[in-house]
């Protein structure tokens, strides 16, 4: 996809930049006035300076960046090697996925956020724990989506395996690997989302480190400039993580 | 069911006596019954082609002739089968390389490119590397698809999957290829372009060719042989030699008058075998 269809035309451009402009002077003048109280809406000025302090000057969100976005990371490659590990034992052997699936249905439909608090005494404050939930939320997402991926092969390609004289590893890397790669990727790229959202989730709770910690701070002090600093930071890094996936996707699969 | 009574059916036994010839297909009272969905697809068919030899097996859909071909290729369930079946001399193997098989579907691997997707076969057989390209990128050239060895399947038009298809199929150097319908989802004037992209491929390795078609004009223009088959339970009802010569075009076939009374004597045993 061009830069073109994704983020439109000079036109749209335009009336984009207008429509974001008067929604910050609108909010600016809304809290100056005091029309609504700035520690419940914050200042868009007043945020704009909160990111420049905190990433320039003292640079402590950076610190803060490192340590959410390694968390990210390390949970994010270790859950997504597990998913699609295990589905793909599940593919190949329907006995394991029938002894399993239950299993992991049921570990799935926990909500993983409440999973915080044990992971918190289980692996302490620091990176471990925030992993840990960030794990349990990207291997469940990989995993169904490698086990969609794998079922998904064309009956036609099994047929003209078997003809060809295919072994079962030949069948499983030239034919069920290569079509089920486009389904991972959706996965994957739901799997990264959702690591972050785990590693930020268990840092609100408790931590040591980390752009979720920084956050659940400076709410307990109504810090709301810093809050929403925090809020748009995020923002941008999901919005480069789904663009980075994309690129990748399209580089790798550009058959599709 | 009055086998007996079935000149044809006799003659084609008969020729099982003799010892299997390397690239022939011998059928002898094959039978095959799905116990499962209680259904006997084929009953009793008996067929001997000769290597090198183009023969196609022309029917109402159901009569078992897709039933044929996987039983020759081993992908029928153990147990189905009954009777005689020898595949170059040698019982019925899945994945055995006596064989190549094309589906009605091309089943090009859409992550491969078109030269992948020709050397696939031959790559899952083992077939070095350097030989199996040299191999792809000539057939595809052969199927007129020169320029093309890196595009994707997504790429390519129908009429130009199935050449790549064909492209596959014509890379393994099995004696006996099995075709399921190949054609069957081309439009009329791709199909007729394809069948002589096949027929002169066949024409320069000579290699024994089962067809499967509902197409009879496909059949007449292509074969050697054409066998009419009844609905299920699948018997053959007549076995027409086609006298065209060799090598043929199926487009310049359009206009000859012999081509069309042996059309019209297939065409009228089968309409014989619906009636029945």
């Amino acid at each position: 996809m061009t830069d073109e269809r994704v983020w439109g035309s000079g036109r749209i451009w335009a009336a984009r930049l207008v429509l974001l402009a008067v929604f910050f002077v609108l909010w600016e003048w809304a809290a100056t006035s005091k029309l609504i109280d700035p520690i419940l809406i914050g200042k868009p000025t007043g945020i704009v300076q909160y990111l420049w302090h905190e990433v320039f000057v003292t640079q402590s969100l950076l610190n803060d960046f490192y340590w959410s976005m390694g968390g990210t990371m390390i949970a994010f490659v270790l859950g997504s090697v597990a998913g699609v590990l295990v589905g793909m034992l599940f593919v190949t052997s329907p006995t394991t996925e029938a002894v399993l699936n239950p299993i992991f249905t049921a570990l799935n439909a926990m909500p993983r956020i409440a999973l915080a608090p044990l992971f918190i005494i289980w692996f302490g404050l620091g990176l471990g724990s925030k992993v840990a939930v960030g794990f349990s939320l990207t291997f469940f997402i990989v995993l169904s989506s490698t086990v969609a991926g794998g079922r998904g092969v064309n009956p036609d390609h099994i047929t003209l395996a078997r003809t060809l004289g295919a072994s079962g590893s030949q069948i499983f890397r030239k034919f069920v690997l290569p079509s089920a790669v486009p389904v991972i990727f959706n996965g994957l790229r739901l799997g990264l989302v959702f690591a972050l959202l785990g590693v930020i989730g268990a840092e609100i709770f408790a931590s040591e480190h980390g752009l979720g910690q920084t956050l659940s701070v400076l709410a307990a002090s109504f810090k709301t400039n810093g809050v929403f600093g925090i809020i748009f930071l995020l923002s941008m890094i999901g919005v480069g993580i789904s663009s980075g996936m994309n690129s990748l996707e399209n580089r790798l699969l550009r058959w599709r | 069911m009055n086998m007996a009574m079935n000149p044809t059916q006799m003659k084609a036994s008969a020729g099982t006596v003799a010892k299997p010839a390397p690239g022939s297909i011998i059928f002898d009272k094959v039978s095959v019954a799905f116990e499962a969905a209680k259904l006997t697809a084929v009953s009793e068919f008996s067929l001997n082609i000769a290597p090198s030899e183009f023969v196609s097996i022309v029917g109402p859909s159901g009569c078992g002739k897709t039933t044929l071909l996987n039983f020759a290729a081993g992908l029928l369930p153990s147990g189905a089968g009954r009777g005689t079946l020898l595949v170059n001399g040698k019982p019925p193997v899945t994945g055995s390389h006596d064989l190549a098989y094309m589906l009605a579907r091309d089943a090009l691997a859409p992550w491969r490119t078109a030269l992948g997707n020709a050397e696939l076969g031959a790559e899952v057989r083992g077939v070095p590397a350097e030989k199996r390209r040299a191999r792809a990128v000539d057939l595809l050239e052969k199927v007129g698809l020169k320029g093309f060895e890196n595009a994707y399947p997504k790429a390519l038009s129908q009429g130009m999957r199935q050449r790549v298809a064909l492209a596959r199929t014509f890379s393994l150097d099995s004696p006996i290829l099995l075709m399921d319908e190949p054609f069957g989802a081309l439009d009329a004037q791709t199909k007729l372009q394809l069948e002589d992209v096949l027929l002169s491929l066949w024409q320069r390795e000579q290699r024994t060719v089962l067809f499967i078609t509902h197409d009879l004009s496909e059949a007449v223009s292509m074969s050697d042989r054409v066998l009419v088959m009844s609905s299920r339970p699948g018997r053959i009802i007549a076995d027409v030699p086609i006298t065209l010569g060799r090598p043929r075009s199926v487009r310049a076939l359009q206009k000859e008058p012999h081509y069309h009374e042996l059309y019209a004597q297939v065409w009228s045993k089968l309409e014989e075998g619906l009636s029945q």
